[in-house]
């Protein structure tokens, strides 16, 4: 009848868990390779993986055009992390401010992003400005409603305990709300940051001579296909790091929830 | 009376009663109802008195403490700690709060729970480590003060939020049900604990509860209770010697004791 104490979930090890996915990536690319060569498909319809990396390391300003998308994204992330963060704190503090502003913040989640560029580009030009304001309006919804949720998520009980040790309004926010709060910031920052990425890299899309989206719209116009490889290999490094980075962020600060059931 | 035998000295001349409550009632209104929570409480709590509340679940007892407390304005009446109003004795942090739920913060260990409410108060930040050392080695957990609250049981845990409660010297302790969460072995061992703290700290404690055997075993008087609205339908003092020791459950005096409450539930 007794069986043996195993733990239920044992931690795979980085090799275990790695190498699954390098496989499927090197037959996929192996299929492709012959594919292309076998089939003589044409370069500007399918490049084979093998000039996608020649094209690579032939570029020259490729670094220039990612850095400063990821500049972009990064200061428009920023922005909306900043203000996010402030406008949930607001909002879990005053009944008032999130009836008269919680609205719009649903509302400016459902217009589409990309309806809203060609209004900036008429306000701001075609610099850097809008494509940060297009990075920050994108990352801006999950920030707050994720950041609002997670001030709300404070034990009552621990805010009943604060309330009767007469603590001020700021004791409660810094020592109780705001430490609560962090696991969901990160769960935030982790989406947020790859939509800043997103919104940067479409607010590329329209008028701009520089950046990782004007690099994929100029090759795909041009049928430089293996340009246009290039740059979305870029773009998808970028946001798995994003997303690899918050998230590792957030599993550090949050080890003590595993008692709670909190699962990743 | 009360025996108040064992109790100590208490501190500070004894001037009056530590809490009174007159005619006081709760009623909480929702958008579609009213419901009386508590009605017609006229109460006085004794300076360094063990009171228990005793009454079945909804009976508003757990809001009667919190209207002493100050967490909860009262509807109707008047509630004096120390001669002043209650919110007045809550400015002063005369109250230290003990809930159902230890409700420790989960990135704080042990001694750093315990520590918070130092923070708050103005505690000398030079005395507030051995202060809650000091209070960590009464309750046997000093060997846990660095472990975090997912790694400590429930009973250690229930432990760490009394002292926390008892830390920066409150002269009421308020505890809210704090061991029906816990095993009966564990709550007999706090039971035991807290008399233990009570007899060094000397405070008055008001101490909710739903389990009879554990209102007549810790207090000096017994309120039961009756629900809907919550009324007082009985006040017992309890005579049986300090200290208590476990075996005093077994004896004859104290199975009477038990009886009286129940009858006085059932009534």
């Amino acid at each position: 009848m007794s069986e043996p104490d195993v733990p239920a979930v044992q931690e795979a090890s980085l090799w275990e868990r790695a190498l699954p996915p390098v496989i499927f990536l090197v037959v996929a690319l192996f299929l492709w390779e012959g594919a292309v060569r076998w089939l003589a498909i044409p370069k500007w319809l399918l490049p084979a993986p093998s000039a996608i990396v020649e094209r690579f390391f032939k570029l020259r300003n490729l670094w220039l055009h990612t850095g400063l998308t990821v500049m972009e994204a990064a200061s428009g992330f920023t922005l909306s992390a900043v203000l996010g963060i402030a406008l949930a704190a607001g909002i879990a503090h005053s009944r008032f401010l999130e009836r008269g502003v919680f609205p719009y913040v649903v509302v400016s989640n459902a217009i589409p992003i990309i309806a809203i560029i060609p209004l900036l580009t008429i306000w701001f030009g075609f610099g850097y400005a809008p494509k940060i304001m297009i990075a920050a309006i994108i990352s801006f919804f999950p920030i707050v409603t994720n950041t609002t949720r997670g001030f709300k998520s404070a034990d009552p009980r621990m805010l009943d305990f604060m309330r009767s040790i007469n603590a001020t309004r700021w004791q409660v926010f810094t020592k109780v709300q705001f430490p609560s709060a962090l696991p969901f910031i990160f769960a935030a920052f982790r989406i947020a940051s790859s939509l800043s990425l997103v919104g940067a890299v479409v607010a590329e899309f329209y008028g701009s001579d520089r950046g990782l989206g004007y690099l994929v719209i100029t090759s795909a116009t041009q049928l430089q296909t293996d340009l246009l490889f290039v740059s979305i290999a870029v773009l998808a490094v970028l946001g798995v790091s994003c997303f690899t980075l918050f998230g590792r962020v957030e599993r550090a600060y949050s080890a003590w929830q595993a008692e709670q059931g909190y699962q990743r | 009376m009360p025996q108040q035998l064992a109790l100590g000295l208490i501190p500070g001349p004894p001037t009056g009663p530590c809490i009174r409550l007159q005619d006081v009632g709760v009623t909480f209104r929702t958008p579609r109802a009213s419901v009386e929570a508590v009605a017609d409480v006229s109460l006085e709590i004794g300076e360094g008195e063990f009171l228990a509340l005793l009454g079945p679940t909804g009976c508003g007892k757990s809001t009667l403490l919190r209207v002493i407390g100050d967490l909860t304005v009262p509807t109707r009446g008047a509630v004096e700690v120390r001669g002043g109003p209650a919110h007045a004795a809550r400015q002063r942090n005369e109250f230290g709060f003990v809930f159902q739920e230890p409700a420790l913060l989960p990135w704080r260990s042990a001694v750093e729970n315990v520590r918070l409410p130092l923070e708050v108060v103005n505690y000398p930040p030079e005395r507030r480590t051995a202060r809650c050392e000091e209070l960590l080695k009464l309750v046997g957990l000093l060997g846990f003060k660095d472990g975090y609250p997912h790694e400590l049981s429930g009973g250690m845990k229930q432990r760490v939020a009394i002292v926390r409660a008892l830390a920066w010297g409150p002269s009421i302790l308020m505890m809210d049900e704090p061991f029906s969460a816990l095993d009966e072995l564990t709550r007999n061992r706090l039971q035991e604990d807290l008399l233990g703290l009570w007899a060094v700290e000397h405070k008055t404690i008001v101490f909710v509860t739903h389990n009879i055997g554990e209102a007549v075993y810790l207090a000096d008087r017994v309120v039961v209770m009756s629900p809907r609205p919550g009324r007082i339908a009985a006040v017992l003092p309890v005579a049986l010697p300090r200290p208590r020791q476990p075996e005093l459950r077994d004896t004859i005096e104290f199975l009477e004791h038990v009886h009286a409450a129940r009858e006085a539930l059932g009534s």
